[in-house]
């Protein structure tokens, strides 16, 4: 699988690609993947590239990502060239996180839905390596897309 | 006993020189080789084992340190991008003469794009030049197990040994597997018995003209041996026989699988492309090489490549490019290229003490004056005009002297302002001033003094009174070293104050006009990406007064806030409350007062 994350500094593209690299590893996976931070700091451009289960390099071919997930909605344009399927949380999504939980389980939440959404991973993987507050905020934002039960690609706005 | 961990290339690097019992690491950050340092410096923490891991002043001193510290038998390694190979290039080209006397290695990255570096330059070229042996690794997981490599022959040739890595491959992540680190045995350094009975050896040492023939010789054959076993390694069964080294290897190898070309194509690894061995190559039909970003492999060997257009002379060797390579060699169809929209150019953090001083500076000299910048997070002040030229470490100080000296020299009457980081100052910015000082150059020169190297990811710099293992080091001050030169007008003021800074440098703009001397003002304000420097900076929450905002954009063309942004609807300005960091700075910069401060907090935000 090859996946493509984006967004800006500070917007959790980091920590997407830490925990699903990880869940990656313990499902007995290899990953390989290429950060790339631009000069600014803040608010700047980070995007992660990550295959999971195969390939030799890092690097993800133009046009050949299974699935790109935008965590910023205006790189949607530089997003499409790594492949056609996004993933991007809506507005009521992200204001359900920062109402549910406290602001530094916010991306544990939306990772609850991301993975919920896309079924890609087993959640209880993902609760395997997470401690406690943060497994609470992940099967949150999970009962969260149960309880709307949706599907990304029908909902997206 | 081995474990699986998930390393960046980098990471990789250090886990690869540590576990070969590295114990004298220096080196000077510059993306993107930044990290193989620090993570060395985590394993010490972490297995307290002795040794010295830190940063040095430049390359060049990183290198002779290393080097020397090699010579008295403690395995030594330093690391660098590659324009700092540049800089320490002399003492590269000596060690290899020399030759270390316990494992010595020399990291350097190179940056094919480039990302973010002068130059592309292949530093495979430079380990050629210097007649060192060069490892190329094509994995996260090679670029450990080289690491170790290289350090092993360097200990059976007495050879430096070039660990060359690209950008793709220090930020590049993999989970790897790696022996486990028993620190208590394998860790300890084994050179104190050595130590004891070191002796000198200065026909080597401090050898004569006469003596280097002879070590030139020697070095010769030491090369010649290595060739001899560096053996190509072959994968599929073509034959198009397509050579290559690094990264680009890996790409080669996935297109091949993708495209099904294993019986079309062989793909040759090239671990060591230098010193190579020519072998036989009568059976393929075709020989090719593809590698980042000079022709080495393929001058040494006499293969297709650059030479005739197949593979581009400038660029990064993406998967795309590989792709189109394959395709120009008639392997696979032409691809369409992919129209990649650009991003928003990088600016200054928001709050960035470097921003509000060279918006001052910029107040007070005017848009004429002739503005020589720097290698550091200050070059993007070219974003707002204030600089003008970008070159190399320390050019700043000597393009503001050499340009000012021309102006005098024809009579026309130009201000030239120099403009260095502390870090790039205390690199290679002290010897231009001197000579500015001695031939009375009648520049300004601002140090802009953030107390880390900040472009890098806030390294520690010479002024720093501590180190990582919280033992006392001595300070070193800038201004001293200014004062020392003998330049008179030394001034120090922190670049928030903003009125301060506005008379320093008028203060400036007359002792130059009067004095016809050189004069060194420098701007103060710690790094605000740190958490420290965030957590201490000065509070001072501001607001658009929408009645009062005209639109006309002066503060985003002329400040470059990224937190100060435009609202396409109502046509004024607006503060991103998520990008803020609350400094205040931009209350100085509207000449309609629009930006106030505000003392409840509240602010109209995105
Ligand atoms: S990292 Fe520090 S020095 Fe560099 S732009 Fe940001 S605040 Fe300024
Ligand atoms: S805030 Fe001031 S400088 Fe910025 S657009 Fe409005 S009036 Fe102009
Ligand atoms: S206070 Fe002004 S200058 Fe400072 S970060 Fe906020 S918008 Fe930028």
């Amino acid at each position: 699988m090859e996946l493509v994350i984006l967004g800006k500094g500070g917007q959790g593209v980091l920590f997407f690609s830490k925990i699903l690299a990880q869940i990656a590893i313990e499902e007995g996976e290899s990953v390989k993947a290429t950060e790339i931070k631009g000069m600014a700091k803040k608010g700047g451009v980070v995007e992660v590239q990550m295959k999971i289960g195969e390939g030799y390099s890092p690097k993800i071919k133009r046009g050949s990502a299974d699935l790109v997930i935008l965590l910023s909605p205006d790189l949607e344009a530089y997003g499409k060239t790594f492949g056609e399927k996004i993933f991007t949380f809506s507005k009521e999504e992200i204001e359900k996180a920062f109402k549910e939980v406290p602001l530094r389980y916010v991306n544990t939440y939306l990772m609850g839905i991301f993975l919920a959404k896309t079924g890609i991973f087993d959640i209880n993987k993902a609760l395997k390596i997470l401690d406690e507050e943060n497994q609470k905020s992940l099967l949150k934002g999970y009962a969260y897309v149960q309880s709307q039960n949706g599907d990304f690609t029908k909902r997206r706005d | 006993m081995s474990e699986r961990i998930y390393l960046s290339g980098n990471e990789a690097i250090a886990y690869g020189l540590i576990a070969s019992g590295v114990r004298f690491l220096t080196g000077y950050p510059g993306t993107p080789s930044s990290e193989i340092l620090p993570t060395a410096q985590k394993l010490k923490l972490r297995y307290k084992f002795k040794g010295f891991i830190d940063w040095a002043v430049n390359e060049k001193v990183a290198l002779e340190m290393a080097f020397s510290a090699s010579l008295c038998k403690i395995k030594s390694a330093v690391t660098m991008k590659q324009v700092g190979l540049n800089v320490a290039m002399d003492a590269f080209v000596n060690s290899a003469y020399i030759g270390p006397k316990a494992g010595f290695v020399v990291v350097v990255a190179d940056d094919p794009g480039p990302y973010s570096s002068q130059t592309e330059q292949d530093s495979r070229i430079a380990a050629y030049f210097a007649k060192v042996p060069v490892f190329d690794p094509s994995s996260v997981e090679e670029a450990y197990h080289f690491a170790k490599k290289a350090l092993e022959l360097s200990e059976e040739f007495e050879i430096p040994v070039l660990l060359r890595t690209t950008t793709a491959l220090s930020h590049g992540k993999a989970d790897i597997s790696i022996d486990n680190l028993k620190i208590e045995d394998q860790f300890q350094p084994n050179f104190k018995e050595e130590l004891k009975n070191w002796e000198k050896e200065v026909s080597k040492l401090a050898a004569t003209p006469k003596q280097r023939y002879l070590l030139h010789k020697a070095l010769n054959e030491k090369l010649k041996a290595i060739s001899e076993r560096n053996k190509i390694r072959y994968f599929y069964e073509g034959d198009i026989l397509i050579l290559s080294s690094g990264m680009v290897f890996s790409y080669l190898r996935e297109l091949i699988e993708e495209y099904n070309l294993q019986q079309k194509v062989t793909l040759g690894k090239v671990d060591i492309p230098y010193p190579l061995k020519k072998e036989n190559f009568s059976k393929f039909k075709r020989i090719i090489t593809v590698e980042e970003t000079a022709p080495v492999i393929e001058l040494f060997l006499n293969t297709e490549g650059r030479r005739n257009g197949i593979v581009p002379s400038e660029g990064e060797l993406s998967p795309e490019v590989c792709e189109n390579i394959l395709a120009k060699i008639g392997l696979i169809s032409e691809k369409k290229t992919v129209i990649i929209p650009p991003l928003k150019r990088p600016s200054l953090c928001p709050g960035c003490g470097h921003r509000i001083g060279l918006f001052a500076v910029k107040k007070v000299f005017g848009k004429k004056a002739i503005y020589t910048g720097d290698i550091g997070c200050y070059t993007l002040a070219l974003n707002f005009g204030v600089t003008d030229t970008v070159f190399c470490m320390g050019a700043g100080v000597s393009f503001a002297t050499g340009m000012k000296k021309v102006f005098d020299l024809s009579g026309k009457e130009r201000m030239v302002i120099g403009i260095v980081g502390d870090s790039t100052f205390l690199h290679s910015g002290i010897p231009p001033l001197i000579d500015a000082y001695h031939y009375r150059v009648p520049i300004l020169l601002i140090i802009l003094d953030n107390e880390t190297v900040g472009m890098t990811g806030n390294q520690k710099t010479p002024a720093h009174t501590k180190s990582y293992e919280g033992e006392p080091l001595n300070s070193v001050k800038i201004e001293n070293i200014v004062k020392g030169i003998g330049i008179e007008f030394v001034k120090v003021v922190d670049s928030y104050e903003y009125k301060k800074t506005l008379a320093v440098l008028k203060g400036a703009k007359s002792y130059l006009l009067e004095n016809k001397k050189s004069a060194v003002v420098i701007l103060k304000h710690p790094c605000i990406y740190t958490k420290e420097g965030l957590e201490k900076n000065p509070k001072k929450p501001v607001k658009i007064v929408e009645e009062k905002c005209t639109g006309c954009k002066y503060c985003i063309v002329e400040f470059e806030c990224p937190a100060l942004i435009w609202d396409k609807d109502k046509e004024k300005v607006l503060i991103d409350k998520t990008l803020c960091i609350n400094c205040g700075c931009c209350i100085y910069v509207c000449p309609k007062k629009a930006i106030i401060e505000v003392k409840d907090g509240a602010c109209n935000t995105w």
